[in-house]
Formats: C-alpha cells, sequence, structure tokens
C-alpha cells in the first residue's frame, strides 16, 4: 500500500499519522508527493488540527467503504470528501455509495410506518396523440407496428403511475413483443383452421395447447416481471412449469369441463347443469390457486409476494355478484309478466327493450366481480414491508363503464384514451401502498438493475406471450 | 456545459437520491452529495422519451438517474432507437389530426373496398373442398339435435326437383361440389340454405309454399349463388378481419369490448351478409334466364312468403342479415325485363 512520504503533509499534520493510498494511486491528494511503497518512520507526532464537525453522522468513504466519523473530512484512504475526487474509470471496487451516505444523513426517508402515496397523472390529450399515431401505423402496417404501439402504450401508462414520487418504468422491447404476437396468431389460426376446417385434427390441438398453457402463463408472466422496474430495480418472476401444471390443472375439473364444452360432452340438460353447477362452485378455488401461484413467486428485489387470500373469500364475491345479477333477472321477470298481461300483442321491440335492464345488470354484476376481487387480491398481498389497500366499489367501477362506454359510442371511438386514462386514474385513487418498514429492505443485485436487462443478450424465448 | 437535476439510484435499494448530472467534453459527472462519478457519455443509455414524463438514464455501472426530459438527451445513446421517430410524431397535434384522418379512410377504404376484395382473391385460391367437413358437421349437427326431420315430400316430387337441379348446376364450375338435401323443420319455416362445401338444403315448407316448379327452382338458384360465389369462405374470412380489427382499435377499452365494439362488429358483418344475398340473387336471375326460367318466379315466391310470414323487418334494416324483400323483388322483376 502506498504511503506519502512527506513529514509537513497536511494530512500527517491533521491526523498525525502519513496518508495512505489504494494501490494504484502515485501522488498525494494532499501535498502532491510522489508516494513510496513501504509506511515511513517518523516520530514526531504532532497535535492534529480537528476541523469544525461539519457533519452530524458519519459517511462512508467511496474508496475504501469505511465508515469515518461526520466531524472527519479526510478518509484514512486518502479520499477528501471536502473535494471529492473525480476518477476517470469506475470500477465496481472504488464506486462510491451515494446511497448509504444519503441513508445516513437522512434518517427521516426510513421513518416507518408511513404511505407511499400512489398516483396516476396521465393525460387525455398526451394520451390521445400517442393513442391514434399508433392506431394508424398499426393500421397501416397490417398490424405489424402492434408490438411498438403496445410498448408505447405500456410506457405511457408505467411512466404515469408514481409511488412515492417515483414512477414505474416499462423495459419491453419491440421486437420480443412482436415475435410472442407472431406465434400467438400463428396459433389462433391452427385454432381456427382445426375448428373448422380439419375437426380431426381438433383434439390434437386441444391437447398440445393444454400441455403449452402452464409454459405460456410462466413465461408472459416472467416477461411482464422482468421488464417492469421501479427505481431501478426489475421485478422478477420464478415460477416454474410444474407449479404452473398444478395450479392450473389441480383437481382437473375446470379442464374437463372445458375439454367437455368443446367436444359437446354435456349433451342432456340434467348432465350440463351438474357441470355448469361443479364448475361454478370450483371456479373461486382455481382463481385463487393461480393468483397465489403469480404473486408468490413474484418478487421485488429480494423480497417475495406473500398472498394471503383464501377460495372461500374469492366464492363469496362472486356468489354476491351471482345475487346481484339473479335479483335484477327477478325484478325483470316480474315486470314482464305484468306487460304481457296488459299488453296484447307480442312485439320485437318490447323483447329488445327488456335486454337493457338484463344487460346493465349484466354489467353491475360483472363491475362488482371486477372491484371486488380486486380489492381481495390487493388487500391480501404484501411485499416486504409494503401492504396494500384497495377500495374499488362494484357501483363506481359500472357506473365507469357505462359513462366511457356511452361516450365512446357516441365520439366514434375518439375518446377511447379518454376512458382509458379515466380508467387508470379511478383505479390509483382507490389503492394505498403502506410501507411497514425500510425500503431498504429490499436488496438489489447486478441481475435486476435496468442497465443489466439492456445489456444481456436476448434468448429465443425472451418473448411476450401476454395479450 | 448541461446541468440536468433528479435522483439517482443504486440498483440495490429502491432508495431515491437526489443528484445532479453534468454534461462536459463527451463524459457526464454525477454529482451526490459530496460524491462525483464521471462516466463516458457514450456509456450511458437513455430510456425512450414518452409525452412528457421522465427520462431514465442507465450509467454503466448498473446506476441510474432520472430527470425530467431536456433535448441534451436525444444525444446520447437510446435504449430503443426506433421508438425515436415514433415519439417525434407523437408529440404533434398536426400528425394527430392527421392521424385521425388516415385512420378513418384506413377503416372505411378498407371496409367498403379492400375487405371484400381481399377476401374474395384469398378465397379464390382455397378449394371449395375444404369446406365440406364443415357442411357435413353442420347437417350432422341439425340432424341430431332436431332442428331437422325427415322430408316427407313424395318421391316423384323428389324426384322431379332433383332433375331441375342437375340442369340449373350443369354447366357450373363447382358442378360436381352440389348436393341436395330435402328436410322437414318446424323451427325453421319455410327456408332454404347453402351450407358450406356446397350442400343445398330446401325445406318441405319452402317447396309447398311454392305455386310451381320454377319458383322452387328460383330458390335453390339463389343458393347455388351463394356456393358458386363462395360466400362462405369470404363471410368467414371477411367477419374474422372485421372483428380482429375492431378488437385492436378497442384493444385500450378491452373492459368494455363488448358494448363498445359489439354494435360496430354487428352492423359490419350484417352489412357483408346483405350484399352476398344480394349478390346471390343476381346470380340467380342470371342462371334461370341462361336456363329458359324467368325471374319474375322468385319475385312471385318472396311476395307470398313476406304476406305470409309478415315482420316488421323495416325496423331492423341495419342489423338485417337479409336484404328488404320489397327491393329484392323489384330486382327480380327489373331482371326480367333485361
Amino acid at each position: 500500500m502506498p504511503f506519502c512520504p512527506n513529514p509537513d503533509c497536511d494530512h500527517r499534520r491533521r491526523l498525525g499519522e502519513p496518508a495512505a493510498f489504494s494501490e494504484g494511486v502515485t501522488t498525494c491528494s494532499d501535498c502532491g508527493s510522489t508516494l513510496s511503497g513501504t509506511a515511513p518512520h517518523f516520530e514526531t507526532v504532532r497535535e492534529p488540527t480537528v476541523r469544525e464537525p461539519e457533519k452530524a453522522t458519519g459517511w462512508t468513504c467511496p474508496q475504501c467503504g469505511l465508515i469515518n466519523r461526520g466531524d472527519l473530512a479526510l478518509c484514512s484512504c486518502g479520499y477528501d470528501s471536502n473535494r471529492p475526487a473525480v476518477s476517470d474509470m469506475q470500477d465496481t471496487m472504488t464506486a462510491p455509495n451515494p446511497i448509504e451516505t444519503f441513508l445516513l444523513r437522512n434518517k427521516e426517508t426510513q421513518e416507518q410506518g408511513r404511505e407511499l402515496v400512489l398516483e396516476f397523472n396521465g393525460s387525455a390529450l398526451e394520451y390521445f396523440r400517442i393513442w391514434i399515431v399508433n392506431l394508424c401505423l398499426t393500421l397501416f402496417t397490417l398490424g405489424i407496428f402492434s408490438a411498438w404501439a403496445k410498448v408505447r402504450k405500456k410506457r405511457y401508462f408505467y411512466s404515469h403511475t408514481t409511488v412515492d414520487g417515483t414512477p414505474f418504468q416499462y423495459l419491453g422491447r419491440p421486437v420480443p413483443i412482436l415475435k410472442g404476437r407472431v406465434i400467438a396468431a400463428a396459433a389462433f389460426l391452427t385454432y381456427y383452421a382445426s375448428s373448422h376446417f380439419f375437426t380431426s385434427l381438433l383434439p390434437y390441438v386441444f391437447a398440445v395447447g393444454a400441455v403449452l398453457a402452464p409454459w405460456v402463463l410462466v413465461r408472459s408472466a416472467a416477461f411482464n416481471a422482468r421488464y417492469s422496474a421501479f427505481r431501478n430495480m426489475t421485478f422478477h418472476f420464478d415460477g416454474k412449469y410444474p407449479g404452473a401444471l398444478k395450479a392450473l390443472y389441480q383437481w382437473g375439473i375446470i379442464p374437463v369441463f372445458v375439454l367437455g364444452m368443446m367436444f359437446n360432452w354435456w349433451g342432456k340438460y340434467a348432465i350440463a347443469a351438474v357441470a355448469v353447477l361443479v364448475f361454478g362452485v370450483s371456479f373461486p378455488w382455481w382463481i385463487r390457486r393461480l393468483r397465489n401461484f403469480l404473486i408468490s413467486h413474484s418478487f421485488y428485489g429480494n423480497r417475495k409476494g406473500i398472498f394471503s387470500a383464501t377460495g372461500g373469500q374469492f366464492f363469496g364475491v362472486y356468489f354476491r355478484s351471482g345475487l346481484i345479477m339473479a335479483g335484477i333477472l327477478v325484478v325483470v321477470g316480474l315486470f314482464t309478466a305484468m306487460l304481457i298481461a296488459s299488453v296484447t300483442e307480442k312485439s320485437r321491440l318490447i323483447a329488445w327493450l327488456l335486454a337493457v335492464p338484463i344487460y346493465a345488470g349484466y354489467v353491475l354484476a360483472y363491475a362488482y366481480v371486477q372491484a371486488h376481487s380486486s380489492n381481495l387480491v390487493w388487500n391480501h398481498t404484501r411485499l416486504g414491508p409494503l401492504r396494500f389497500q384497495s377500495t374499488l366499489r362494484g357501483w363506481g367501477m359500472a357506473k365507469l363503464y357505462v359513462t366511457n362506454a356511452l361516450a365512446i359510442i357516441a365520439s366514434l371511438g375518439l375518446l377511447i384514451p379518454w376512458a382509458v386514462m379515466r380508467t387508470l386514474k379511478y383505479r390509483a385513487d382507490h389503492m394505498r401502498v403502506l410501507q411497514e418498514g425500510e425500503l431498504a429492505e429490499f436488496q438489489g443485485s447486478d441481475m435486476s438493475s435496468v442497465e443489466a436487462i439492456g445489456a444481456e443478450t436476448v434468448d429465443f424465448f425472451d418473448m411476450d406471450l401476454s395479450l | 456545459m448541461i446541468t440536468l437535476e433528479g435522483t439517482y439510484y443504486d440498483g440495490r435499494t429502491p432508495v431515491a437520491v437526489p443528484a445532479r448530472m453534468e454534461f462536459a467534453d463527451g463524459s457526464a459527472i454525477l454529482i451526490t452529495g459530496q460524491i462525483s462519478l464521471r462516466h463516458a457519455a457514450a456509456a450511458l443509455n437513455v430510456s425512450p422519451c414518452i409525452g412528457k414524463a421522465d427520462r431514465f438514464i442507465a450509467l454503466p455501472d448498473n446506476g441510474q438517474f432520472q430527470c425530467p426530459d431536456h433535448p441534451f438527451l436525444q444525444s446520447l445513446p437510446q435504449a430503443s432507437p426506433s421508438e425515436g421517430p415514433v415519439a417525434w410524431l407523437e408529440e404533434r397535434w398536426g400528425v394527430a389530426l392527421a392521424g385521425i384522418a388516415i385512420t378513418a379512410c384506413l377503416l372505411l377504404a378498407g371496409y367498403f373496398y379492400g375487405l371484400p376484395v381481399a377476401a374474395e382473391r384469398v378465397a379464390a385460391h382455397i378449394p371449395v373442398e375444404t369446406e365440406q367437413t364443415l357442411g357435413r358437421h353442420a347437417i350432422t349437427w341439425l340432424d341430431e339435435q332436431r332442428w331437422f326431420k325427415p322430408t316427407k315430400l313424395e318421391l316423384d316430387r323428389q324426384k322431379s326437383i332433383r332433375d331441375g337441379f342437375d340442369r340449373l348446376r350443369s354447366d357450373l364450375p363447382l358442378k360436381s361440389c352440389y348436393q341436395l338435401e330435402f328436410r322437414a323443420s318446424k323451427a325453421l319455416g319455410a327456408n332454404a340454405f347453402a351450407l358450406p362445401g356446397g350442400t343445398i338444403v330446401i325445406t318441405d315448407a319452402m317447396v309447398k309454399s311454392a305455386n310451381s316448379q320454377e319458383e322452387v327452382l328460383a330458390v335453390l338458384a339463389h343458393e347455388i349463388g351463394h356456393v358458386e360465389l363462395r360466400h362462405t369462405m369470404r363471410s368467414l374470412l371477411q367477419n374474422s378481419a372485421v372483428a380482429v380489427v375492431a378488437a385492436a382499435v378497442t384493444a385500450d377499452a378491452a373492459s368494455l369490448s363488448v358494448a363498445v365494439a359489439g354494435l360496430p362488429v354487428l352492423l359490419a358483418q350484417t352489412k357483408y351478409s346483405r350484399e352476398f344475398e344480394a349478390a346471390a340473387d343476381e346470380f340467380a336471375f342470371k342462371l334461370l334466364k341462361q336456363k329458359g326460367y324467368s325471374p319474375l318466379a322468385f319475385a312471385s315466391l318472396m311476395e307470398r312468403l313476406a304476406i305470409k310470414y309478415e315482420s316488421d323487418e323495416k325496423m331492423f334494416v341495419y342489423v338485417s342479415t337479409h336484404p328488404v324483400t320489397e327491393k329484392r323483388m323489384k330486382r327480380a322483376r327489373a331482371a326480367a325485363q333485361e
């Protein structure tokens, strides 16, 4: 280790010992003398002139990592915090760590039990331009540009959603998305052709689809996680094929029901009714298993999601929405009975008018499920020190859907971007993020930084299969 | 020298540190508190511009600097260069207005012209035999589900209709594909259909509604028109394309897609269906005249059916799959005059 041989060096005067430097440094940063390889012999220990304490807390030397007292400006390695050295080449050994310095200085950011403000601040006018340009280019290129369009839109949504003042960052790139879309289109065409023209192939197509479905689930979850970042740390999904297989097909009720639908196994009404009932009752548990699989394999830094909702709670949500639908059907039924009793001629117009309240009931039941299953998922998810509070209401969502739909129809589609911004804002306004611990609990790695994503070679299966 | 104020993240903890970045002489100096880091500007990687959102600059040491958008950032290496021109377009209202006009033109041109022509061309390259499985499945299904019952027509009557049918199809390019089926059906009433692949079904009620052999042949000629003009394949292609385009346009409003896209898709698909019916009518008139029959038979049968099954079709003109009967009769009479 090189030392400063100059007995009159500033450093030695202040601290009473020769300045030591890291390997490779050739001149003393205090006096400019050429350094020597061995520690110089010295007798006179002069009283160090203690400088005024400038910093209340300690600081970490960016060169050697030593934590120094706050009243010392100079580290034993020769780093002077009053005169930050500008190094030409940075390597990981000597790179300063501004975060630790910052944390030591700003204790208040680590206060516990506070709320992180979640905001969506997208503007309908700004998003309109993005939407129309991308739609136009997508139509013009017969759909090829849709991969770019998806990236641009997701980028807009992410970068206008902020938590604690920092926006999310979407890192997806168009080409892997295009690749995923080409494969999805090929799969759809295969299905379409085999269901219409080559029906003898249909069972094989289904079998292949069923085998691939868990893989698609895992790949799309992994893609979405990997290409979403917050504060320079990407999310991460470590679910694997066997886990997805279990989540999707355990008990076999859902796949058997779907297959039965496809191949017309439920011919008799009684069998069909039993099948629908079994499917309806087990569906909430299936949804829970799927959510649990997705959340408990998702990471942010080294912290993994924890999901605690039960199938019974999901059942409750679907059951109540069923009650809403049933209630409306009963009311419409009674009304129809009265109408038929009073009006003699049966016109198709009446049938059309009756569709309106039934459709409204359907929208309300759908909005209820959307709002409350979303609440259930978020309110039972923990991520490290973070808890979530989602307070969506079925009625509010239904109003949002109906006004959006009317606005879109009345504007011939031009208000679609406005409706999208409004929906995202509504969702963000009904979501709270609560911090119960330190954010520094999330520890990133070399693999999780945004730069690492940009530098990595893209493997063939790196593609977005979600739609 | 350019100085940007922003936030630094080290990539190891999600902690935001106020920071500043100075650009001078091809290098970028990140200053946080009392620490500064120098990187070559060429080693940075800037996230694409999107709206007025902040940009993220990835640093070679896995750190990241976030700052408001600044024109200078365009001169640094870009993380996704292909998005640059798109961002340029997205920023301009003029482009957006042109985009509305172009999108509307593309959709309308595709709807009225491009899609029907493209579907016709594509259908011409798909052999009619591929449809036959579909047709066989359809008729087996209709039989199994009891929509159809065996015909009660006398064999002589069937024979004479078959002979007339064979005469009609004798010179047509697809003549070997045709198959005529008689069925009785309460639910479907007086009806005739062309199933995919050339199977034509006529119900007993339809045969009985006709006053003459000529009228039955007029109906069959119309169905032959559907087969000969490949309407099954074309409507399959056109309807799928309409559904795909509608899904693409309303993708953002996916949660409302049924409410929002449902009506336009229905309108588009029924419009194509009405066009096919009219085209099949025209084909039938030509075929009938060529074989020495009069299109007037078609008009008289339509008239009789319209009286028998009086309906409020005028109210549903735009969602109906068939053109208004009156119009069809008028066309038939005009065709007979020509």
